[in-house]
């Protein structure tokens, strides 16, 4: 024993030095060669915050976890990084198998390393959060003290004292008011989005009353057509839309939140309400239905993002999911870009990656799609009220009562309902059977699979079965040739028996991807006694369509006789088809006793049964909205290392950005998931974000830019504020006076800031106007420029809400938009906006818009003097102005300028359209129609009618 | 004064935009016959535009030479030709996009151990099921390749009998065998190909092409994607996401139908003959000279002004790049027009020749459709390929022949490519072969790349890439470094941060630059 022990004793240092020995050699060479320049004490830029230069390095690992675990090759991230799977190490090439090789040697053997850590191991540098909320954003909201301006006649309010006090400490003055008849427009186009009539111009510029200009606000804010102006602002902030990119899958439900904002700000609903509505409505208590469905429709907010359903890891999708959330939610509601801190700490700004997955976590505790091949989001069914709600009642309690008949009426008929089919042979032809049907003789079959007829019951020539031989290696295909794209019920036909498979999996392939149904073939048909349905299903004819029965994992005959694909819309009218009578049953033996009451039973069963389709069919349509479903829990997320769903780090406790938060931090609940908590953080006065981001982003609504022009970063990367004291001077007047957004906007529009003239130029001190000596001019955006051709043409139709398009309409692909209502009301569609939107820079539906593109280019050229859209409007304001009852060329003309750019014709501009129309009219009324149309399109064309001075 | 002005204004060389811009509408111009293209009038420089317009009295043709200097033009036109951070190699791109997925074990990447082990059952790490799942090493059964592989050329490349035309200048063409990418549904993947990401909303490969190297052309977009399909990120395949929207992606024609006929939205008036338009527009820049008044020199109203001009010079211009009548019978044949079923898409290969000579920087060639499931999608009948092949294989040939030819394939690069590739294996054990993007083939041919050249290799089954793996990533880093492009440099900011296409990715492979 002492012997042995002896022995192994005397060989450990000489295998430790065999180890070592081999590590100086194979392994400490190349890692000096090539990993030591990113990852050891002296690297320029340490990578991945893993240094390889010691064995505690290696030990610890980086951001992804230990990169070495001794004698755990398969564990050792450093193996897959050499190998390329995970990572790929070294990036330059990966080294050869030998040298892979080796190292899988080395870990095996223990990973000796005799190499010490002489500098402390690196730790990369935590977020200071305290030193982070230095930057302005983030400091608490203060009431400034009102500016001492020089020029005490020339403020209207607090508002201009700010802008005037920056402008006389650089020795500037403001300019000129505008003039009446350019700020009526103005104020028309800013508030309601549409241009006043020349009779609304003639009104205001005629009223000399001092409080003209007030009162025409007070009017315009009072306008239904305000909520529809100040929504569309809104929705670009919230990505907006009614469908997605992917397979053009429109969203039937999202108007309702398009009216719901619409309705919010015609009402002026408080901004901080309107907000906890839209990230947690559904967790609020409601006093009425009608609040109860506002409250509900309102969370459609946190479902319109442009997500690719399809991915087919469902963990990755839900996390790429929460990141859109987290930013509409970061650059929409907070200007914080914190979809920036997924994958690390934020480069820029004190945001974690800790805050990431605490916000992360709220989101995740929601459960916001249902999971298939493409996965769906989710909807809700909305609480009725009055004669819809009786309506369903009703509905409810005729379905109950008839499927209670039914079951009475089956257990009355004892075994002999069940019985009635089976077993009595049944052949129908192919060409008896309504929809498309493909027999298994026309099938496409891989593997051997044998025909047979002994057992009578089936559709066309036998069936086909697999001789319960060659499991998994057997296929058969049934491809239809379908007429059209569109819905089908899909029905599958097989013999069964006790000598049948239980599971067979029968895959349908549709335009929806696939979807496979284990059929029981021991059980019979429960459809005449031949097919089973297989369910509804979407196809397209140049798309995957067609059903695939396997052997895979069965045990048993699997049996396939013929698969049956019936248009839905069309299943009512192909149901009464013969089948039934051309039969050939041989009559069952009677079972029962009193044969004349099974008869009335089964006749009134078949009633039953039919009323029973009837009213399902007739069924109330239950109305829907987007939502998300909350899961009775809340659960705290583990931080994903750099972004990876695979690469999991500590769990982090669901919370909020602890850099905006001032005085104690949110408790999250373990029952939900602490959106309604986080809501209440977003809305909190002393979030130092929320209100000031609102105020700014109203402020560039109306003067063009924002005091802070980045107004979804109000991060370090964004701008600072032009005018800080101003902003915070607006903000808390705004929490002040209950976050009201009407309020806002009047203080802002009666500031004389506003209304000063765009003329005047760029200034040498200010070549960016950022102290508003004078208005921005501003280019009017596509709705803008669509509702004022529809306007002057007199076809613009008013009706306000309700869906967008046909309640049929399956995808958006090249969707015809024809419709004359305000542009708020064009469908949204991710594949095919409106001509016009796309062309003028309309929002991208699928990102938070706070400030479009201002852009010019050709097309928008191109599409004002070609497009139908502007020649149409062109003539119907043409035949408007002909058909006016003036007598001179002068007058009309003076009446077409005023009704394209809301002012009169100057001399020059009377003499060139005059000269026009004398150039190309003749005396036919279709010439003369023709010119004026010309001249329209022309003025539709020109500066002033797509800008606002 | 918007920022973005500021963006833009960075980035354009306005000198430089006018000497490249009179040599190349030249170039364009030669078989138009529009007398207005004097628009180096030296004079123009030193009257103003509201002069200028008061004073002509020659139409609207007229007026844009007097009108518009280059200058002005420049400031409006974020599209100007730009300096490359690199010596180039090319100039610019034909993208053939194969929508739905090539399988590469049939058309280039030989795999004679299909042959061998036909039928057998092996376990292989399915890209779906691990996605799906997270199961690996799930049995599947081999399928061998229905066509016949052959060698071709003096650099003995394989070729399967579904491109034999194309097989016929394999020496041209420089082979990826080893590409894989991200996404294994074709959304996902398809975006992945196009943005760079499977997702987000990113700027597509051609967007992020004009940013950064703007238009030869100024009469024609920089960016044209010919038939492009609705499905699978539809726009979004083109669209400019973020980027200023003079970068996006124009569509002439769509998937589905026939190219024949197809243009650039709202070029043609269908009202008005040329003269009364020309009349009608003479009025409109009258007016809008009027309304620039004490604004004259203000460059964004300026440039309202020449956007007209230059719609009105593309309306004149564009038919005539894109009228294929101006070609001859032979050259029609050899992209096979007139056959039926390589008209088509014959048709879209000799329009993309007519653009690329014409100055457009990015063209994508797609053959697809507007399904879900797209074309090359053969899940369940694999022998649907040669459908295919044969729509495209005559028209690609021709190509190649026809910019070899004329010079073009120096500085062009064709990029043939699907947005995944397939299983050796069938799908389901049925008869067509599942997605994978885990090992497939790309070639590229062209400007800057090695002629009869192969890089990387699948494993020998062909399911893996396992030598020298380019990643898509990888591959947008090469192009764009072919372009003369810094994918490290090509960055645009938005939202707080430098976005680049190939996100914090990319190697570029130098082994296939020549």
């Amino acid at each position: 024993m002492i012997l042995v022990t002896g022995s192994a004793l005397a060989d450990e240092p000489a295998l430790a030095r065999r180890q070592v020995d081999f590590f100086e050699k194979k392994i400490r060479p190349v890692l000096v060669k090539h990993c030591y320049e990113c990852h050891a004490a002296g690297a320029k830029k340490l990578r991945g915050g893993l240094r390889v230069d010691s064995r505690e390095g290696l030990l610890a690992g980086g951001e992804s976890g230990p990169a070495v675990v001794p004698r755990d090759v398969e564990e050792s991230l450093l193996i897959s990084a050499l190998r390329h799977d995970e990572f790929e190490m070294p990036p330059k090439g990966k080294l050869s198998a030998s040298v892979i090789a080796d190292f899988e040697q080395w870990i095996r053997d223990g990973a000796v390393d005799p190499r010490r850590d002489v500098a402390k191991a690196t730790k990369a540098k935590a977020i200071d959060i305290e030193a982070g909320r230095a930057h302005w954003a983030y400091q608490p909201i203060k009431a400034p003290a009102v500016p001492q301006v020089k020029n005490t006649s020339w403020p209207a309010g607090d508002v201009d004292r700010f802008i005037l006090a920056k402008l006389e400490a650089k020795s500037l003055k403001p300019g000129a008011g505008a003039a009446k008849i350019v700020l009526v427009r103005r104020i028309y186009f800013d508030l309601i989005g549409l241009p006043p009539t020349p009779a609304q111009i003639d009104a205001f510029v005629r009223d000399e009353s001092p409080l003209a200009y007030e009162r025409l606000v007070d009017r315009l804010l009072a306008s239904p057509r305000f909520g529809e102006r100040w929504g569309r602002h809104w929705l670009d902030v919230v990505r907006f839309a009614e469908s997605l990119t992917l397979r053009g899958f429109v969203f039937k439900q999202s108007w309702r939140y398009r009216d719901y904002v619409i309705e919010s700000f015609n009402n002026d609903r408080p901004f901080d309400r309107f907000l906890t509505e839209q990230l947690a409505g559904d967790l609020l208590k409601s006093s009425s239905v009608k609040e109860r469905r506002r409250n509900l429709i309102a969370t459609t907010f946190l479902t319109l993002g442009n997500t690719n359903l399809e991915d087919q890891d469902k963990q990755q999708l839900e996390m790429d999911f929460v990141d859109e959330q987290l930013d509409v939610i970061g650059r929409g509601l907070l200007a914080q870009t914190i979809t920036c801190a997924r994958c690390h700490d934020h480069k820029f700004d004190p945001i974690p990656t800790r805050d990431y997955y605490a916000l992360a976590g709220i989101l995740k505790s929601v459960k916001a799609l249902q999971h298939a091949n493409v996965s769906k989001w989710v909807e809700v069914p909305l609480p009725t009220d009055g004669e819809a709600k009786r309506k369903l009642d009703v509905h409810q309690q005729t379905i109950a009562r008839l499927t209670g008949r039914i079951a009475e009426l089956k257990k009355q008929l004892g075994g002999a309902a069940k019985n009635a089919s089976p077993r009595s042979p049944t052949i129908v032809a192919v060409k008896d059977l309504p929809g498309i049907v493909v027999d298994d003789a026309a099938a496409r079959k891989v593997g051997e699979w044998t025909n047979s007829q002994s057992n009578k019951q089936y559709v066309g020539l036998g069936y086909t079965h697999d001789g319960a031989k060659g499991k998994g290696e057997k296929t058969i295909s049934f491809l239809p040739k379908l007429p059209r794209d569109g819905r089908y019920e899909v029905r599958f036909a097989y013999s069964h028996g006790t000598n049948r498979a239980a599971k067979v999996p029968v895959t349908v392939f549709s335009a929806d991807g696939e979807k496979t149904i284990l059929v029981d073939e021991r059980k019979a048909p429960p459809i005449a006694g031949l097919f089973i349905s297989l369910g509804t299903f979407r196809f397209e004819v140049a798309g995957q369509s067609f059903v695939m029965v396997s052997n895979e994992n069965t045990s048993r005959h699997v049996i396939a006789d013929a698969v049956q694909f019936l248009p839905v819309d069309e299943v009512s009218k192909l149901a009464p088809k013969k089948t039934a009578k051309k039969k050939p049953t041989v009559v069952a033996k009677p079972e029962n006793k009193n044969p004349m009451d099974k008869l009335a039973a089964k006749k009134e069963l078949a009633a039953v049964q039919a009323e029973l389709a009837k009213h399902r069919k007739a069924a109330p349509r239950r109305q829907m909205a987007m939502s998300v479903l909350e899961i009775g829990s809340g659960k705290d997320l583990k931080i994903h290392i750099r972004g990876s769903i695979k690469n999991l780090g500590d769990v982090v406790p669901r919370g909020v950005l602890q850099v905006a938060t001032y005085g104690n931090a949110p408790k999250m609940p373990t029952d939900s998931s602490g959106r309604l908590e986080l809501a209440q953080w977003i809305v909190d006065p002393h979030n130092p974000l929320t209100a000031r981001v609102m105020v700014n982003r109203v402020w560039h609504w109306l003067i063009g830019a924002g005091l802070v022009r980045t107004v979804d970063n109000f991060g370090t990367t964004g701008e600072p504020p032009s005018h800080a004291e101003l902003l915070d001077h607006l903000t808390s007047q705004f929490i002040k006076e209950g976050w009201s957004i009407k309020r806002l906007i009047r203080t802002m529009v009666l500031s004389r800031t506003y209304r000063l003239s765009s003329a005047g130029g760029v200034g040498k001190d200010d070549p960016e106007n950022r102290l508003l000596s004078h208005a921005n001019r501003r280019r009017m955006d596509a709705e803008s420029l669509r509702d004022a051709m529809l306007s002057a043409a007199g076809t613009l139709k008013l009706r306000m809400g309700g869906p967008s398009f046909p309640a049929n309409l399956a995808s958006d692909y090249g969707f015809k938009h024809n419709q004359s209502r305000r542009s708020v009301y064009a469908p949204v569609f991710r594949n095919s906006l409106p001509e016009l939107f796309e062309v003028f820079d309309f929002a991208n539906p699928s990102m938070v818009t706070g400030r479009r593109n201002v852009s010019t280019v050709a097309t928008q050229a191109l599409f004002l003097m070609n497009h139908p859209f502007v020649r149409t409007q062109a003539q119907f304001t043409a035949e408007r102005l002909l058909d006016e009852t003036r007598n001179s060329e002068k007058s009309r003309i003076d009446s077409a300028y005023r009704l394209t750019l809301g002012r009169p014709p100057s001399s020059a501009e009377m003499a060139l359209s005059e000269k026009f129309l004398q150039s190309v009219t003749n005396d036919t009324e279709e010439a003369r129609s023709e010119a004026w149309t010309q001249l329209v399109q022309s003025l539709f064309s020109t500066i002033d009618f797509r800008y606002l001075r | 004064m918007s920022p973005l002005r500021g963006c833009v204004a960075q980035l354009q060389d306005a000198a430089d935009f006018a000497n490249r811009v009179s040599s190349l509408t030249l170039r364009v111009m030669m078989n138009v016959s529009q007398p207005h293209t004097d628009r180096m009038n030296q004079t123009s420089h030193f009257i103003t535009r509201r002069e200028s317009l008061r004073q002509t009295a020659c139409g609207f043709g007229g007026l844009a030479l007097a009108g518009l200097c280059a200058d002005s033009a420049a400031a409006a036109n974020s599209l100007a030709a730009k300096k490359p951070h690199l010596p180039a190699k090319a100039k610019r791109i034909i993208f053939l996009f194969m929508q739905g997925g090539p399988s590469h074990v049939d058309t280039f990447d030989y795999k004679p151990l299909l042959e061998k082990e036909n039928g057998k059952k092996m376990p292989f790490d399915d890209a779906r099921t691990i996605a799906n799942s997270g199961k690996r090493g799930t049995s599947q059964r081999v399928m061998k390749s229905p066509w016949k592989f052959k060698q071709y050329g003096q650099s003995a490349r394989w070729a399967s009998d579904l491109f034999q035309n194309t097989a016929q200048h394999i020496d041209k063409l420089c082979f990826i065998h080893s590409m894989h990418t991200a996404g294994v549904a074709h959304g996902p993947a398809t975006l992945f190909l196009h943005c760079g990401s499977t997702n987000f909303i990113r700027p597509s490969f051609g967007s992020w092409v004009t940013y950064g190297l703007g238009t030869e052309n100024e009469n024609l977009p920089g960016f044209i994607s010919l038939c492009p399909s609705a499905g699978n990120g539809g726009p979004r395949n083109y669209g400019n996401a973020f980027l200023p929207s003079v970068y996006q992606g124009t569509a002439i024609g769509k998937a589905g139908t026939s190219v024949k006929g197809a243009t650039i939205r709202n070029l043609k008036n269908t009202k008005l003959t040329r003269a009364q338009q020309r009349r009608q527009l003479e009025l409109l820049q009258r007016l809008n000279a009027e309304q620039l008044g004490s604004a004259a020199g203000d460059t964004e109203l300026e440039a309202v002004i020449s956007s007209f001009e230059l719609a009105w010079r593309m309306q004149n211009n564009v038919p005539d790049v894109l009228d294929l009548n101006k070609e001859t019978k032979q050259t029609q044949a050899m992209y096979g027009i007139g056959e039926k079923a390589t008209d088509n898409y014959g048709r879209q290969c000799l329009m993309a020749r007519r653009l690329c000579e014409a100055g457009v920087r990015f063209i994508q060639v797609t053959y697809g459709d507007n399904s879900a499931n797209p074309a090359w999608d053969q899940h369940s009948n694999l022998p649907k390929h040669e459908q295919h092949a044969r729509a495209v294989d005559k028209p690609i040939a021709g190509l190649l022949q026809d910019l070899r030819q004329r010079g073009l394939l120096e500085d062009t690069i064709v990029w043939w490519s699907g947005e995944f590739g397939r299983t050796p294996y069938a799908q389901k054990n049925g008869t067509g072969r599942d997605h994978n993007p885990g090992g497939f083939t790309t070639w590229l041919a062209g400007g800057g790349l090695k002629p009869g050249f192969s890089f990387g290799a699948t494993d020998p089954f062909g399911h893996k890439a396992v030598e020298n793996k380019v990643h898509m990533h990888d591959l947008h880093a090469t192009l764009l470094h072919l372009l003369g492009l810094d994918h490290l440099r090509l960055t645009y900011r938005y939202a707080g941060r430098d976005f680049r296409l190939t996100d914090v990715h990319g190697k570029i492979v130098s082994a296939i630059e020549s």
